[in-house]
């Protein structure tokens, strides 16, 4: 089958692209709310004040006179990033991961000296990485000490967990692993694998690559419902967290798990992409629509939400296999 | 939920409002959907003929109204000798020539009118119930007004209305050997002003108004023509013509009018034996530019305030961009109902209209060329880490330098064809290589390759459409279509439904 029927995706619950922009985007995130997630700076700061447990930022370069006290300013930091406030699909961030003498080390193991950075500090703020060429600023945040619980589950890098929070609570998850076909990249469509994480428990439910299902990864070969994210709980509540500094009714939340700091905040979404749905095997639209009934009946906070998600966003289907 | 009834509402005004429009102008307007639809347009030719007595001359001509079915729209006159100026206003008007010098002998003079046939042109500026006419009671003594009073009341006897009254009165009146009434009454016709004098006064005394007209019935046959009388009756709120020598009512739909009442048809200062001949003849025209003319000359204000007031090169100009609306149509439903990727949202519209100037397979080849030389010249922009203007810029001067490149090769080996490449906007075309390098360094080529051929194929939709000769009539012949358009971009821009592409995208999910 080439195509399937709109009665069959209804079936399912799966959300089209129209409905996602008019209903769930349109009606539940304010316009004016954006920047506190398009603005990488702006969510760092509100979500220090809220206690929302997120990589620790070292400090803001705003003006290219800043750029010269860079080795001052990052003299007791081993390790960091450097990354543009509003910078878009990943360009612009220069990990460090060690000092050598006079110099800095990338992961590659390749060497930046103090022009290098300030060079790279400088274009950020000209806007060379930000959408439209808009002036910048450039955040040095820590580096995150993976855990290495997720180890041969990516080809290259290490994955994040994407939540779906809808009006504060988390409806889906997944995570996207890199392939050699995706070029390292987690994009989805490029050739990544998605797997689709149990709400109810955050072990993997099931993967695709390409829209198919797959059993193992293609390039480490691990198999792919062993992967399961330890504190879960914690995950989902940091998730749900986000509704109340962002105020947006439809969120994704980009979570990294830290060796000793637990899960951390990396990024947030006020446009969730859909292809969570295909790596769920599941429609976002019937679980919408429970919290939309909750929503109206009772005011929650973060831990409540977190609990109900959790028994009722959970796979029947497997019950079998996962003890909870 | 507000703001949804309130976009309904809308959605039902833009559509009430469109489609109003269109109809009147279809139905009363006389504009017709199909470009090819021909009009009969009529011009009468008048031909004043008098002989000049030696001194300084002034015609005064009557000139034809807007009457029942028809609308003068536009008049022509030829009198070398002649200055010409048009007095009064409306019904009134009144054709004046005035001699240069001293003129003698036999002088002519032409006058055209051109008319046009249109539904309800004969609205009167909101006539009221028009006064009785005057009767001279001098003539209405003793017999004869007896005799007036039998008549009425024979013609009233048998009618079932006014008009029926009327045409029975004019019967009477027309065999004066059945009815001695009606013979003794004829004998003081003389002094009436004329048979037709004698009805009006008669129909005046049965409380009808009626009055005298003269006209001629517009054939298609091209042959002289000479004026009539007819007379008008008023009954039930409108004027009826009828004709006094066969008592019927006639259909005045051809009927053009043109002197009413007390107007003279032709006064000759300075001169003597005039005489006027008309000639009609039928010409055929397309309906919608009779339609417009006749508009602007009733002072439609659909006509005055519209696209047909400007002047004719930006009437052109318009043609186009009047058919850019349907192009981002084609946009909207390609995105939002089929789900096709393009690079840029309106950047396939503006491809299209260079299609327009370098035809759909030259323009292909010529973009395909012109982008993929740029994006490699980009990618070596790439390394230099240079900031997004001086980027853009850099690529500007790179599409220029292809432009002239993709000409003189063209040139120099005989396919002129290259030339044309400058159709195509050089702006766009920066971003566009722009955009395109920017997805490949993100998403990889793949999704190059998917958006740029969205973009191709909406653009080439678009062409077509442009190119089509019934969509620009109509879209230039009834702009208020927009406003449907419009309401078909809101409704689309409020549809939540599955994109055909997401049909295939969610293809797994929907196996059992």
């Amino acid at each position: 089958m080439l195509i399937t029927t709109p009665a069959r995706l209804r079936k399912r619950n799966i959300i089209g692209m129209n409905k996602r922009n008019v209903i769930y985007i349109g009606q539940n995130n304010k316009r004016k709310y954006y920047p506190r997630v398009d603005d990488k700076l702006k969510t760092k700061v509100l979500a220090q004040k809220a206690e929302i447990a997120v990589p620790r930022l070292i400090g803001v370069a705003r003006y290219q006179s800043h750029a010269k006290m860079l080795k001052e300013f990052l003299a007791d930091e081993p390790a960091f990033v450097i990354k543009p406030s509003k910078g878009s699909g990943g360009k612009g961030i220069l990990v460090i991961v060690g000092r050598d003498g006079d110099c800095w080390l990338k992961p590659s193991g390749e060497k930046v000296d103090e022009r290098g950075l300030r060079r790279h500090v400088s274009d950020i703020l000209s806007g060379l990485f930000s959408l439209g060429g808009k002036p910048d600023v450039a955040m040095i945040e820590e580096l995150v000490n993976f855990s290495d619980v997720f180890d041969g589950f990516s080809f290259e890098g290490v994955p994040d967990i994407r939540v779906i929070v809808y009006k504060g609570y988390p409806v889906m998850a997944m995570t996207r692993l890199s392939t050699r076909a995706s070029d390292g990249k987690a994009n989805l469509h490029q050739g990544a694998v998605g797997v689709g994480i149990d709400i109810g428990t955050g072990f993997a439910l099931n993967a695709v690559q390409n829209g198919r299902p797959i059993e193992i990864h293609p390039d480490t070969g691990k198999v792919l419902k062993e992967l399961k994210v330890p504190d879960w709980a914690r995950f989902l509540e940091l998730a749900a967290q986000a509704y109340e500094m962002t105020e947006l009714g439809y969120l994704g939340a980009d979570i990294v798990l830290d060796q000793e700091k637990g899960p951390l905040i990396l990024e947030l979404n006020a446009r969730p992409g859909l292809a969570i749905q295909v790596a769920n095997d599941h429609g976002l639209e019937d679980r919408i629509l429970t919290v939309e009934e909750e929503f109206r009946k009772v005011s929650r906070r973060p831990h409540e939400r977190v609990v109900f998600a959790m028994q009722n966003f959970t796979r029947h289907d497997r019950e079998g296999e996962i003890d909870n | 939920m507000r703001s949804k009834v309130e976009l309904t509402l809308v959605i039902v005004a833009l559509l009430i409002i469109g489609a109003g429009i269109t109809y009147y102008k279809i139905a009363v307007l006389g504009f017709s959907m199909h470009p090819d639809r021909l009009e009969t347009v009529w011009s009468v030719e008048s031909t004043i003929d008098f002989k000049a007595d030696g001194g300084p001359v002034k015609i005064t001509f009557n000139m034809p109204d807007n009457s029942y079915g028809l609308v003068v729209t536009d008049f022509h006159e030829e009198s070398p000798d002649y200055n010409f100026k048009v007095v009064g206003e409306k019904y009134k008007r009144r054709a004046v020539w005035t001699s240069k010098g001293k003129v003698s002998g036999p002088q002519r003079i032409y006058f055209r009118a051109d008319i046009y046939r249109r539904g309800n042109a004969s609205t009167l500026a909101g006539e009221q119930k028009p006064a009785l006419p005057k009767i001279n009671q001098d003539y209405y003594t003793g017999i004869y007004l007896d005799a007036a009073k039998e008549l009425i009341g024979m013609a009233k006897s048998k009618s079932k209305n006014s008009l029926d009254l009327a045409c029975r009165l004019i019967d009477l009146l027309n065999a004066p050997e059945n009815h001695p009434q009606a013979g003794l009454l004829l004998k003081i016709k003389r002094d009436t002003g004329g048979r037709l004098d004698l009805v009006r006064d008669l129909l005046a005394m049965a409380r009808i108004p009626s009055r005298i007209v003269r006209g001629i019935f517009l054939q298609e046959d091209n042959r002289l023509k000479k004026l009539t009388s007819y007379l008008e009756i008023y009954t039930d709120g409108k004027w009826n013509l009828v004709n006094p020598r066969t008592a019927k009512v006639e259909n005045p739909k051809a009927f053009l009018l043109w002197q009413r009442g007390g107007e003279a048809l032709l006064e000759v200062e300075g001169g003597s034996d005039s005489k006027v001949r008309f000639t009609s003849m039928a010409n055929r025209i397309s309906a919608n530019k009779a339609a417009i003319k006749a508009g602007k000359h009733k002072h439609s204000w659909l006509i005055d305030f519209s696209i047909y007031s400007l002047p004719l090169y930006s009437q052109n100009t318009f043609k186009l961009l009047l058919l850019i609306p349907f192009g981002a149509l084609v946009v909207v439903i390609l995105r939002n109902l089929v789900g096709i990727q393009t690079a840029g949202t309106f950047m396939p519209i503006l491809i299209a209209l260079a299609f327009l100037q370098t035809t759909l397979v030259v323009g292909m080849i010529l973009f395909i060329t012109v982008v993929c030389v740029g994006l490699i010249m980009r990618f070596y922009l790439s390394h230099l880490n240079l900031l997004l203007v001086p980027r853009i810029s850099a690529i500007l001067v790179f599409v220029i330098f292809i432009f002239l490149a993709i000409s003189v090769i063209g040139h120099t080996f005989g396919y002129d064809a290259g030339l044309r490449v400058t159709f195509f906007p050089m702006i766009i075309t920066s971003w566009s290589i722009e955009r395109m390098c920017v997805l490949w360094e993100e998403e990889g080529g793949k999704d190059v390759l998917i958006q740029g051929s969205g973009s191709l194929f909406t653009a080439s939709i678009v062409y077509v459409l442009m190119k089509n000769q019934f969509l620009g009539n109509l879209a230039y012949s009834f702009p208020e279509l927009l406003l449907i358009l419009l309401a078909i971009i809101l409704i689309i821009g409020t549809y939540t439904g599955y994109r055909l592409s997401e049909l295939r995208r969610f293809e797994p999910m929907g196996r059992d």
